[in-house]
């Protein structure tokens, strides 16, 4: 199976999530279609590292970096979700305008 | 015909068809819980992709870390949210076009990999890598997974 095949679902992911992310404004969602971008971006990663034996391995580590850093950020917005729906009952990104300062 | 005699063939068209079905319910599906569920279906999806790659290890450790913590973490605070109707911005036609737009253009300048992927991870050659290179990254992404446990456990105290 052709590099190019992975490459091809990796785009179809990637206009999902961004499709989501435009058409969203539950910060729920938004952290989903967020999501779908990431795997995509992992996907088109992994597979361009896959075509050289040189970068096989560097790819695969950045990967596992990337995949570490993903579980800290989703942990970052689902508890900014969580104060949000508790201080205003809402999960609106606009409401977020009303945090500042 | 002949891409359906190559058992490797027939699943990589299953994992694909199952992440790219799960991606769009993620983003269709009504209620959020289930959106959430089926982030993890597309996570099960790219980690038989990273194996068919040859990437195991890393499929091994997008499976544990993303879909059994990150994912699993999304759905149970989830659940703990009730789900607000909120207006959704009226330009779906217009992201239509933009994603389709954004997928083709991809898709073009993807085509020009035409090679096949003849790789194989070394989880040696990862873990060195890992200890002697990125060895800050690395410390860097434990702390940061440190603090994800902490807020989970003031989440879990209700008392913010």
């Amino acid at each position: 199976m052709e590099a190019s095949w992975y490459l091809f679902v990796s785009s179809i992911l990637f206009a999902i999530g961004i499709y989501g992310l435009l058409t969203r404004r539950n910060i729920i969602r938004m952290l989903l279609s967020a999501e779908i971008i990431f795997n995509a971006a992992l996907l088109a990663f992994l597979s361009l590292a896959s075509l050289d034996a040189g970068y096989g391995p560097v790819g695969g580590a950045i990967v596992v970096i990337a995949i570490s850093l993903s579980a800290a950020e989703v942990g970052v917005i689902v508890s900014i979700a969580i104060m949000m729906f508790r201080m205003r009952r809402a999960l609106d990104v606009y409401e977020l305008k009303k945090f500042r300062g | 015909m002949s891409l359906l005699s190559d058992p490797l063939s027939v699943v990589f068209l299953l994992s694909s068809l199952m992440s790219v079905i799960a991606a769009v319910l993620i983003v269709h599906h009504k209620s959020i819980v289930y959106s959430a569920f089926f982030l993890s279906i597309l996570g099960v999806g790219n980690s038989i992709l990273f194996t068919l790659l040859g990437f195991p290890i890393i499929a091994l450790f997008h499976l544990s870390v993303y879909v059994g913590a990150a994912v699993t973490f999304i759905l149970f605070s989830v659940v703990m949210l009730k789900e607000a109707p909120v207006v959704e911005p009226p330009v779906k036609a217009l992201a239509v076009i933009a994603a389709g737009a954004l997928a083709l253009i991809m898709m073009k300048i993807f085509s020009v990999f035409t090679a096949e992927p003849s790789f194989f991870l070394n989880y040696r050659d990862l873990t060195a890598l890992l200890v002697t290179k990125y060895w800050f990254a690395l410390i860097v992404a434990a702390i940061a997974l440190v603090t994800t446990l902490i807020e989970a456990i003031t989440l879990a105290r209700r008392e913010v």
